[in-house]
């Protein structure tokens, strides 16, 4: 596998799980949740909100070793290194803005409403 | 002579609907009662089963962490009885945007005869709530949803708010670490059992 694919792969975990924790923190906060999920859906949906905090750490875990992979000691053979780190090294810190808004959104919302 | 007939008829209908509807004066055709600012419908209905045990809670119908505390209080609790010594009412606030026809949906998680559903559009009850029973946090006091109440079988409504329950229980994250437990509907259900083993037996408990 690349590292292009690997720091691609370590991003998007982040943000899904990112997004799964702000869905959640959101759901008692915006009146989506029973208009997409009817009222059994949003039960089972408010069942789930105890994962916020695990599903946080495990963006936070991805983001973890997307960095690692992003700025680990490049392998150079004959003078020259690949892949360029440059480009990846921008996605992860992209990728660490967008779970950080994602998780501020899922413990204010949380804070904001109740 | 035809058109007395006619009168006498409708007359009669009239009189047959009213009667099929005494049951909830006041209540829509779903059932739902509409509530004033007074919230006189309420009170009168608390005072009426004076002697009884009461919960209230209050709840946003399209809230679905209060969805979820009603589905747990159902299956912790009212699922399990009909016992006419234990009367529920639920008042339901527009606090993230529902609308009184989000309601019946909603009222469809309590599995139980007594229990009653009352649409406050203003949202005052809560914060009428809210300074009765002194729902504070450090600071201020916090908007009374998502509130799960219980009253004993002496309590009464006198004033202009609802008296002070024997038992408060929340689900409100401005509430964490004060006085008011959080929501255990397991720890709720085994107080009121704890109570209706103390009153009075009747015919129609189960």
């Amino acid at each position: 596998m690349t590292e292009k694919l690997k720091v691609a792969g370590v991003a998007g975990g982040a943000v899904g799980l990112g997004g799964f924790a702000a869905a959640l923190g959101l759901c008692c906060a915006v009146p989506w949740t029973v208009a997409l999920l009817g009222v059994t859906g949003a039960v089972a949906f408010a069942r789930l909100s105890f994962l916020i905090p695990y599903a946080l750490i495990g963006a936070a875990a991805f983001l973890g070793l997307g960095f690692w992979l992003a700025y680990r000691e490049p392998v150079c053979q004959e003078g020259t290194c690949t892949p360029a780190r440059g480009p990846l090294r921008l996605v992860i810190w992209l990728t660490a803005a967008i779970v950080v808004g994602l998780a501020i959104t899922a413990v204010l919302f949380r804070v904001t409403i109740s | 002579m035809r058109n007395s007939i006619v009168l006498a008829g409708l007359l009669a209908m009239l009189t047959l609907f009213e009667f099929a509807n005494a049951g909830t004066p006041g209540a829509t055709s779903d059932g739902v009662v509409p509530l004033d600012d007074q919230f006189s419908r309420l009170r009168d209905d608390f005072n009426r089963s004076k002697g009884t045990l009461r919960l209230l809670f209050v709840v946003d119908p399209i809230c679905p962490g209060c969805l979820r505390g009603m589905d747990d209080m159902n299956r912790d609790l009212l699922a399990r009885t009909k016992d006419a010594r234990l009367q529920t009412f639920v008042v339901h606030v527009p606090v993230i945007g529902a609308q009184a026809k989000d309601v019946l949906p909603a009222a469809k998680l309590l599995e139980n005869p007594n229990v009653r559903h009352y649409w406050n559009a203003s949202g005052e009850f809560g914060r009428s709530l809210s300074k009765a029973v002194q729902l504070k946090n450090d600071k201020d006091f916090v908007y009374a949803w998502d509130v799960w109440l219980l009253y004993g079988p002496d309590a009464e409504w006198t004033g202009a708010s609802p008296p002070r329950p024997e038992l408060l229980m929340h689900q409100l994250w401005k509430l964490e670490g004060t006085k008011f437990p959080k929501l255990d509907s397991k720890v709720f259900a085994r107080e009121v059992q704890m109570d209706l083993s103390k009153l009075p037996a009747t015919a129609t408990q189960e």
